[in-house]
Parts: C-alpha cells; sequence; structure tokens
C-alpha cells in the first residue's frame, strides 16, 4: 500500500514539531534531504485504512527563502519532480500571527498545492480571550480550517479526518502586476509550466537550483532583458499580500478583553535586562555544566563497572593472546568508551531542548549577538557553540538557521574547536597520568586544568573566527531580525524524543567507527612481512639467550608488535611526531584516533595488549608505566602529556565532523582548510609545548 | 528632522508608528515578520554597547529583537 505524502509547513515557533510529533508518535525518522544538507524528519501513521506519510519541513515565514532552512520549503514545494513533493499539505498557523500564516498558505496553494489550514495554539488564544471565527477564514481561504492545541492533544482527531478533504478551485489573491505580465509569460513559455504565480516565483528567487543550469540560465537571462531585482518582487508580493490580507481577515480574530501585561514580557523585563539577563544566562550555563558533572556521575561509574565486569569476564572465558586483547581492550573497552559519555551527553541535550523549547534560546541569541558580531558571527551563532559541548555534529548542522553565508561557514568552521564529548575520555587519562593530584587555592588541580581545556576551546573557537572574519570577504549583509516567542512549558515528550534522537545518533556513528578501528588495528598489528616479524622468535633468542619463560614472550610479541604493518605506520611518521615528544606506539594512537578523537584511549590500549601477554593491568596502568623508548623517560611525562593535551585540543581528530563539515559547507575547499587549519595549529601549539617544557 | 525617525531612536518604553523604509533593500524578513507600514510598536529593550534592541508589536504577544543597523531603516512616528 502506497502512503499519500503529506507536508507539514509553518512560520517557526507556532508549534509544528509539537503537531508532528502528535501526529506521527514514535514512527519517524530523521535523515537528510537529497542534495541539501537540511535535517528531515518524516512520520507515518494510519488512520481509516490510509497511510500517511508526513515530512516535517523546516520553519518558514514565507515562501521566499532567506535561510537555509528556508530554501529546503521552496525546494520541496516548487519541484514536482523533487522525490519529496508532497500530495497534500498543511499549514500551521497561530491565532496571534494569523496573517502571516495565511499569507505562507496562500504562497503554497496558488504554486497550485492542495493545503489545508491548521489554527494551532487554541488554549492560549482561549486564555489570552480571543475569539477565532473558523466558518469567516474557511471563506477566506476556501479550504478546512482545523482548530488544534498539539501540547494537549486537542483537535488532532479531526485534523487526520480532515486529511481526506479535497479542497475546491482556489482564486489566486495576488494578480502578477501588469507590468511584469511579459517577463512571466516568457518564464512560462521557456521552462514550459501552467500557473503564472510559479513562474513569478522563478523570477523572484535569486537561486532555483531545481531548474537545469540551462533553464536557470534562461530565466536569469529574462530577468536581465526585463531590468527585474528579485529582491523588489519579493517585497512588492508581501506588502501586496498583507495589505489584502488586512482587509479579508478584519474580522477574523477578535480580541476580547482588554489583556494587561503578559507573562512573556515580565518576564523578559528580568530575562533579557542589560544586566540581570546576562548574570543569569551566565548563572545558568555554570549550573548546566555543574549538573552535567555531577549527576552524569553515579550513571558513568556503573558503567564504567559494567564494562569492566563485561571485559574481565570475557578475557577468563576466551584464550589468552591477541584476539583476546582485540575484544577485551580494543572493541568493548571502546565501546564502553563511548556508551560512558551517554549521561553527560544526554543531560547537555536535555537542557539545550528545554532551553529551545521554553522559547529561552531565542533570548539567548539576542543577549550574545552584541558580543560574537565581532568575531564574524551571529548571535545565532551561540546556538551551534554551545552544543559543540556535546558533540560537533549535531552543533555543526543547528548553524543552518543563521541566514548569513559566511556567518553560517564561519561558525561551521571554528564550531569543532569547543571541547566536546569525544575529548573528555582523552583529557580525563592525560591529566590523571600527568597532574599532580594536588589544589591549588583550595581547588582541585586537576580540575582546574580540565577547566582550562574548556576556556582553551572556546578561545580557540573564537579567536580563529576572528581570523576567518578578516581573511573572508562576503557579498552578503548581514543582519539579525529574530522572533522572541512567548515563554513555554516545555513539552516532556519533544524534549525526550529530541534527546534521544541526538544521543542514539552519537552512539551508533561513534561505535560503528570504534568496531571497525579496532578490528582493523588488530590485523594490522597481527601480521608483517618484516624478517623481524615472521621470524621474531629465532631472533630474540639469537640476540638475548638469557631470556626465559614469560620474559621471553614478551619480548618476542613486543619485536613482533613493532616490525608489523602496524608498527611500520607508527615507524613512518615517527620523525614528525618525535619533536611533540610521542614515540611509534603513540603514533598508531594519532593514526587511528584520526577517525575519531575517543579511539586513542581504545588504541594505546590495544597496542600495549599486543605488545605484551600481561592481561591484568588497566589501560591507566599500562599507559603509566610505558617507557618511550627513544627518551627513556615514561611515555606519558608532564611534557608529553602538554603536548597530547594541546594536540587534541586543537586537531580535527574526527572523520565525522569532517564528513558533515563537507556536507553541510557543500565544499571540498573549506573542509580542507579546516582540516589543514586545525591540525596545524594542533602540531605547532604541541610542538611549542614540549620543547618548551622537557 | 520628524520624518527621520527610525525605530533605533525611539526611547525605551516609547511607543510609534511605522510609516515606511528608509531603503527598498532591506530583508524581506522585516516584511514578513509584520514590521509593516500602519503597525503600531513599542520598544522595550535595548542592550548596553550598542547592542540588538527588542520591540514589541501591539496585541502581538511575540517580541522581536532587530540589530540597530535594521531598526535604523524602519521609519516611525510617534503615536
Amino acid at each position: 500500500m502506497t502512503a499519500i505524502t503529506i507536508a507539514l509547513v509553518g512560520n517557526p515557533n507556532v508549534g509544528k514539531s509539537t503537531l508532528f510529533n502528535q501526529l506521527t508518535g514514535l514512527r519517524q525518522k530523521a535523515g537528510n534531504y537529497p542534495g541539501v544538507t537540511v535535517e528531515k524528519k518524516t512520520g507515518t501513521f494510519m488512520h481509516r485504512d490510509i497511510k500517511y506519510e508526513v515530512i516535517d519541513l523546516p520553519g518558514a515565514y514565507g515562501i521566499h527563502p532567506s535561510s537555509l532552512d528556508e530554501e529546503v520549503v521552496y525546494r520541496v514545494l516548487i519541484d514536482p519532480e523533487n522525490a519529496l513533493y508532497p500530495e497534500k499539505v498543511i499549514v500551521v498557523g497561530d491565532p496571534f500571527n494569523l496573517q502571516r500564516s495565511v499569507l505562507l498558505y496562500q504562497q503554497i496553494r496558488e504554486m497550485g498545492l492542495p493545503a489545508i489550514f491548521v489554527i494551532n495554539m487554541i488554549d492560549e488564544a482561549e486564555r489570552a480571550g480571543l475569539s477565532i471565527d473558523v466558518a469567516e477564514i474557511e471563506k477566506v481561504l476556501s479550504t478546512r480550517v482545523i482548530l488544534t492545541d498539539a501540547r494537549s492533544g486537542k483537535g488532532i482527531e479531526a485534523l487526520r479526518d480532515a486529511l481526506q478533504y479535497q479542497p475546491g478551485t482556489y482564486t489566486p489573491s495576488f494578480r502578477i502586476p501588469e507590468e511584469y505580465a511579459a517577463p512571466v509569460s516568457r518564464v512560462k513559455a521557456s521552462i514550459g509550466i501552467q500557473q503564472d504565480y510559479r513562474a513569478w516565483l522563478y523570477l523572484s528567487q535569486k537561486h532555483n537550483r531545481h531548474l537545469s543550469p540551462e533553464h536557470a540560465a534562461e530565466v536569469h537571462a529574462i530577468r536581465e532583458t526585463h531590468g527585474i531585482n528579485y529582491h523588489r518582487l519579493q517585497i512588492k508580493e508581501t506588502l501586496e499580500r498583507f495589505t489584502d490580507l488586512d482587509r479579508r481577515l478584519a474580522t477574523a480574530v477578535r480580541d476580547t478583553t482588554k489583556k494587561s501585561e503578559n507573562f512573556s514580557a515580565r518576564l523578559d523585563k528580568l530575562l533579557i535586562h542589560p544586566l540581570w539577563g546576562y548574570v543569569i544566562f551566565f548563572t545558568l550555563l555554570l549550573l548546566i555544566f555543574q549538573a552535567i558533572y555531577t549527576w552524569s556521575g553515579p550513571f558513568m561509574d556503573a558503567i564504567d563497572i559494567g564494562f569492566a565486569w563485561l571485559a574481565s569476564n570475557t578475557a577468563e572465558l576466551l584464550p589468552v593472546g591477541p584476539i583476546n586483547g582485540l575484544i577485551t581492550d580494543g572493541i568493548i573497552a571502546g565501546i564502553g568508551g563511548i556508551v560512558i559519555f551517554i549521561p553527560q551527553i544526554a543531560i547537555l541535550f536535555i537542557f539545550i531542548s528545554i532551553m529551545e523549547e521554553s522559547g529561552y534560546m531565542s533570548r539567548v541569541v539576542y543577549l550574545m549577538d552584541r558580543w560574537l558580531k565581532p568575531f564574524g558571527l551571529s548571535g545565532k551563532s551561540a546556538v551551534p557553540l554551545m552544543s559543540g559541548a556535546a558533540c560537533a555534529i549535531p552543533a555543526v548542522m543547528s548553524a543552518r538557521t543563521i541566514e548569513n553565508d559566511k556567518e553560517r561557514l564561519i561558525t561551521i568552521l571554528v564550531t569543532p574547536f569547543m571541547t566536546c564529548s569525544a575529548r573528555l575520555p582523552i583529557y580525563i587519562v592525560i591529566i590523571g597520568l600527568v597532574i599532580p593530584e594536588t589544589k591549588l587555592f583550595g581547588l582541585d588541580l586537576q580540575g582546574l586544568v580540565l577547566f582550562g581545556m574548556y576556556v582553551l576551546g572556546i578561545v580557540a573557537a573564537l579567536g580563529s573566527a576572528w581570523v576567518l572574519k578578516h581573511l573572508m570577504k562576503t557579498t552578503y549583509k548581514s543582519f539579525l531580525i529574530l522572533e522572541m516567542p512567548t515563554y513555554k512549558y516545555p513539552v516532556i515528550r519533544n524534549v525526550l524524543l529530541n534527546v534521544w534522537d541526538k544521543t542514539l545518533g552519537f552512539v551508533v556513528g561513534a561505535g560503528k567507527i570504534i568496531l571497525a578501528i579496532s578490528v582493523i588495528l588488530w590485523v594490522l598489528g597481527s601480521f608483517g612481512v618484516h624478517e623481524r616479524f615472521t621470524n621474531a622468535e629465532e631472533i630474540v633468542r639469537a640476540e638475548n639467550p638469557e631470556l626465559e619463560g614469560e620474559e621471553f614472550d614478551n619480548r618476542v610479541q613486543s619485536e613482533q608488535l613493532e616490525y608489523s604493518f602496524l608498527g611500520a605506520m607508527g615507524r613512518t611518521i615517527e620523525p614528525v611526531i618525535e619533536p611533540l615528544g610521542y614515540d611509534w606506539k603513540m603514533g598508531i594512537g594519532l593514526i587511528s584516533s584520526f577517525a575519531a578523537r575517543e579511539v586513542f584511549v581504545s588504541t594505546m590500549a590495544t597496542v600495549y595488549s599486543l605488545g605484551g601477554t600481561d592481561d591484568e593491568l588497566t589501560i591507566r596502568e599500562r599507559m603509566a608505566s610505558e617507557i618511550n623508548q627513544n627518551t627513556g623517560r615514561p611515555a606519558y611525562n608532564f611534557a608529553s602529556g602538554i603536548s597530547l593535551l594541546l594536540f587534541y585540543a586543537f586537531a580535527m581528530q574526527c572523520m565525522s565532523t569532517i564528513a558533515i563539515v563537507r556536507r553541510e559547507t557543500n565544499s571540498w575547499k573549506w573542509t580542507f582548510i579546516q582540516l589543514a587549519f586545525m591540525t596545524g595549529v594542533a602540531y605547532l601549539a604541541a610542538l611549542f609545548a614540549y620543547q618548551f617544557l622537557k | 528632522m520628524i520624518q527621520d525617525r527610525s525605530i533605533a531612536s525611539l526611547r525605551q518604553g516609547e511607543t510609534a508608528t511605522i510609516t515606511g523604509y528608509r531603503s527598498n533593500e532591506i530583508p524581506i524578513k522585516v516584511y514578513e515578520m509584520g514590521l509593516l507600514p500602519g503597525q503600531v510598536l513599542t520598544l522595550t529593550h535595548r542592550l548596553p554597547f550598542k547592542g540588538p534592541i527588542c520591540v514589541r508589536i501591539k496585541d502581538n504577544p511575540n517580541a522581536i529583537a532587530l540589530r540597530i543597523a535594521e531598526a535604523d531603516m524602519i521609519l516611525v512616528e510617534s503615536a
């Protein structure tokens, strides 16, 4: 049975996502729009034996796009060839901004799409004393109008019933101005389309990326000959529609009460106060990070104990040897190293979702805009930068709401400097090894260093943004026009769904990489073609006749590792990393953690266990006792430890981020510049630190 | 002088009516947000160091934030 495709369209802040969650429940999946980079959500449901597939399009104020989010809406709805082109559209509006939503509705109808109209948040409207004349609105819109309250589920059944409704003929309310009649008919003829309004849209868009290059060039040529400024067309249409709607919807929504200043306005007096607004925001940030550490503690301990138990039981079950090391130290410890960060990521995303759901996040954008602007960023960059503290992947994706191309690009390029969860296992292990457990001014020194690493991430992000701002030229004007919706209690269901999505994405993505890397490492470390690998036993016996028993086995194993494929890779890059204080074994860690930072610790475990038969030591103990063969000092001493910390703070050691940046910027050039810049800074910082401290 | 007043020149708490725009090249979002001629709005907040301002359109519960540069393109007269 094929499903009927329905697109959910509406202005931001009208409760569209809540409505989507109500319609589809848990039967939804996130993905990406083909060809564009914006996250898409689709879901299915059955109603009266008909299957519906709902696409939740990003919020848009009108069909003329001013951000990447809005461009997705245009591209899906303008192009019948698009895989997501819907059979029907649900336009969602709110009673307080009815005209704005109706404007979008009209545009969609005039593109030739059948649509029904939903007025959401009716409970809030009732409380505010609004009365809504549904019959009147249905007459103006010539379609079915349904009142819903998505938070309580009111009206959802009525909406499902209405999906079978076929709207009748629609008379366009926007007439193509006389002076544009000629270019419009030329576009219709050259592209071969029927509706005047579609042709008008082609003329009034900066980009028509769905058109073939030839057609796009023709539209461009027509615009040139008639001297058309696309921006003026958009303004003309919008103003005319609003003037018309003012008249036609004058009596549709009535205010029955004289209301006092609303709750949100009173709360804003405090939350966006020029002084208290900032105090509250930074206190909140502090509390969030405090909570991330204290609340996650018990969960992390439990996960740690659970995986340790699993690893030791597996180690006993399997025969001693490298394959045992692969499964227990590589795979189980590696997966454990990911799972242990679920509590922190989940807690951070709970806070971020609550801030978004409640309407506070737009206040953060407002408060931060002035302070991020000098760095070539926008207030809207605050959201990606904050999410970057959990994971750069969803953070880079959240930059898509930034309208200005340059600000968006800079945000994407600098967000990976923020201290993400994947850096934590390295920071914690290295700090534990090289920073003494003492107190400084009554504060725990190790904790202070960790805090310093977070500050370093922020400084690096802002500093490089400032550099990029001066290097890049832009043709776009930067602006900030931001709606700050009324404060609302967050819908728990929305928060939980969002946290689930983000956390699962992180775990599955990183888990796959860890698993693959562990197996590859094991294979590379267990095979080799060098003579000292294949004949390791004889060579060791000949060179060290005094060795016997366990000592002999250990020497053979480490000899084999050194001359395996893996050892060869490590020794190849050793000259480059030696000035940073690392040996070839750590080089293997650097290479494998290029896939993902968190792989470093589990790689070192695999490398050290391949090189020895002692399976009782923990990763920490193994690392602490490891000797750098070049210097004869512990491999993780103060100088090399600080050098490693700096390297991981700056280096772009995450394949998933590289992939997402490539997709989001749609440019290999910027992806490579970012990679080279981050890794270059990392190398230099580590080099200076080691040479200075050694 | 009167004709040249923009949203940016409003005092905190002052209410005014939008009369027009200083330029044709302002972002389409200004229009889509409902900052249209004839609308009555109040400037509710300012931030230090020429940070963005916050306005509320009459009878609309949502607030709108604008940078000074955008606010200066929207002309008003005292209500």
